[in-house]
């Protein structure tokens, strides 16, 4: 049965349909109403709106986010369903999407692959029912069966459309995906996924140097951009400066294809390992000549390699939310413009 | 104006920035650059999000959820930011500072920057009524006679005619003008429904002895039309 929902925002309606299985948050963006959100996931208390009138189900009482909520008949919409038409109040102006967005929906997939990267880190490749397209730094979210709700992963590769999708998924303790991942062999299990979502993306018509500043496995939508980079040869124009955050060796993953993309991509682009919690091995840049290691919070790294150097700099942030706040301060030390700093916030 | 006390002079760091919580009001941030001091609401504009625990340089604030910044000699939007920060005269007395809480009128944005003139010619005409719950303060196709300025409660938005009634916004903000359209020319009819959506504090201007006041202060009347017709086209902008 489809809901009818409306939404009163700020400067206008909006009206779309959901059924009692959809989350609202997801039937209002697949219908190209550009509702405020973030992480999608129940975190960051973006997508909270206030109910005026109808039934829902909030699918996840818990939700860290729901601390953003003030009073009872409010309600996250990434975490709730419909049960009958329903309206919501919403503080922001809310927009249709524009044309150039692509427009996100809900699909199904399978686990191609997985492989273990690090002790903590897993690589998984989903192969989707229909191909998509995505921008470079666009992230999916994605639901396993046994697990409720959906986390969201960020795509490692470019390709456009795509039929499969990589990932990096970093094992949390007490994570329910952590251990549904990386307690059991996957590969074929079919799931849930919506996208593309996250605004923090690349394209070549840019015009602008990058800088990439990522911790663990913030690293997947650099990877994405590195692709796009590659392929559009938008080093042959511009430096693109890759910082990545590890805390020591044994957790690191993905050097082999950094090393490559640097050989292909020839001197403009710079990728730089900063090792926050071990001193750097000597055999680290015998075994990856193109790659530069440094021992150091990555973002300190950052900020002493790019002193006086933020002409026409669009930079790129993701990681632990720490590495985050840590980045935004450097670059606004260094006289960045904020329309330049992209990330999107998970927490 | 009311005077409230905030904290002594030491109490704020050089280049610094504190937030305190008033009796019945909301947050203040009081904010040194150099030799002045400057008081500000301390929630930022876009979310709840306290502004002191955002990045400050002495000349420019920055919020560090989503970057929102503002000049601090202003409180003007800058950068990615959407909306200015809500500012408090501030007055040093004896090494203690004490921030001057404004009426709706003063905090309303389409009427900040306007002259003093300006401004005691219009609170000599402003009406401040209060309406309950449910009120309607006017249906489509009213005479566009008052504008009006939210106080405190909420005002809901909605349009079309008899059972096609749909919501078409809302206003939250103290300050926030609604019923602009008695500021325009040849435009004397409502083009939606407001009505309270809880106990609401308005003020009204009638349209036409606003204008003659900007008439008699044109300066004001400018700056004030101007701003108008920014927040005309942005409303256009997002609904089309």
């Amino acid at each position: 049965m489809k809901m009818k929902i409306n939404i009163n925002a700020r400067n206008r309606a909006h009206h779309f349909e959901a059924t009692e299985r959809e989350r609202i948050l997801y039937s209002g963006l697949s219908q190209g109403v550009a509702l405020p959100y973030e992480c999608g996931s129940g975190t960051c208390g973006t997508c909270k709106a206030r109910l005026v009138y109808g039934d829902v189900t909030d699918n996840w009482p818990e939700a860290p986010g729901r601390k953003f909520l003030k009073t009872s008949d409010e309600y996250l919409l990434c975490q709730c369903t419909a049960r009958s038409d329903a309206g919501f109040e919403v503080e922001s102006f809310v927009q249709t999407m524009e044309g150039n967005t692509y427009i996100p929906a809900s699909t199904t997939g399978r686990i191609h692959v997985t492989k273990r990267l690090t002790s903590d880190v897993m690589f998984v490749r989903i192969e989707v029912d229909h191909a998509l397209k995505f921008d470079a730094g666009q992230f999916m979210m994605v639901e396993v069966p046994g697990v409720t709700g959906f986390r969201a992963w960020s795509m490692v590769n470019y390709q456009h459309p795509a039929k499969m999708l990589d990932f990096v998924i970093k094992k949390k303790a007490n994570g329910g995906i952590s251990q549904w991942l990386f307690d059991h062999e996957r590969t074929g299990t079919e799931l849930k996924l919506f996208g593309p979502l996250g605004r923090a993306t690349f394209y070549p018509g840019l015009a602008q140097d990058l800088i990439c500043i990522a911790g663990g496995s913030g690293i997947a939508g650099m990877m994405s951009i590195l692709a796009h980079v590659e392929q559009s040869a938008y080093f042959s124009r511009h430096t693109i400066k890759v910082f990545f955050g590890l805390r020591t060796m044994e957790d690191a993953f993905f050097l082999e294809e950094l090393s490559q993309c640097c050989s292909n991509c020839g001197t403009n682009l710079i990728v730089t390992i900063a090792l926050s919690d071990a001193e750097v091995p000597a055999s680290a840049p015998i075994a990856y000549p193109n790659l530069i290691f440094r021992q150091g919070l990555v973002h300190e790294i950052a900020r002493d390699d790019m002193q006086g150097h933020y002409q026409n700099v669009r930079a790129y942030l993701a990681g632990p939310p720490p590495l985050i706040d840590a980045s935004i301060r450097m670059l606004l030390q260094g006289k960045l413009s904020t329309a330049n700093i992209c990330y999107d916030k998970f927490s | 104006m009311r005077k409230t006390r905030v904290c002594n002079l030491v109490d704020i760091p050089s280049n610094g920035m504190k937030a305190y919580e008033l009796e019945g009001n909301p947050k203040i941030l009081v904010v040194n650059s150099g030799e002045r001091y400057y008081a500000y609401q301390a929630q930022c504009p876009h979310q709840e999000v306290c502004l002191d625990e955002g990045i400050y340089d002495g000349e420019t604030l920055t919020c560090h959820q989503h970057l929102w910044q503002w000049d601090i000699t202003n409180g003007h939007a800058l950068g990615l930011a959407e909306a200015p920060l809500q500012s408090f005269p501030l007055i040093v007395e004896n090494d203690v500072i004490f921030v001057l809480q404004p009426s709706a009128l003063e905090a309303a944005e389409l009427l900040s920057g306007i002259s003093v003139d300006a401004r005691e010619k219009l609170e000599q005409v402003v009406r401040r009524e209060e309406y309950p719950d449910g009120h309607t303060l006017y249906e489509v196709g009213d005479p566009a006679d008052d504008i009006y300025i939210l106080e405190s409660g909420r005002v809901e938005f909605f349009i079309g005619r008899d059972n096609q009634i749909t919501g078409a916004g809302f206003v939250l903000h103290k300050g926030e003008i609604f019923g602009w359209g008695a500021l325009l020319n040849d435009h004397p009819r409502r083009l939606a429904k407001a009505a309270c959506l809880e106990n609401s504090v308005v003020l009204r201007l009638n349209g036409q002895e606003t204008l003659k006041i900007f008439e008699s202060e044109p300066l004001s009347g400018y700056t004030v039309m101007r701003k108008l017709s920014t927040l005309i086209s942005r409303y256009l902008t997002f609904a089309s």
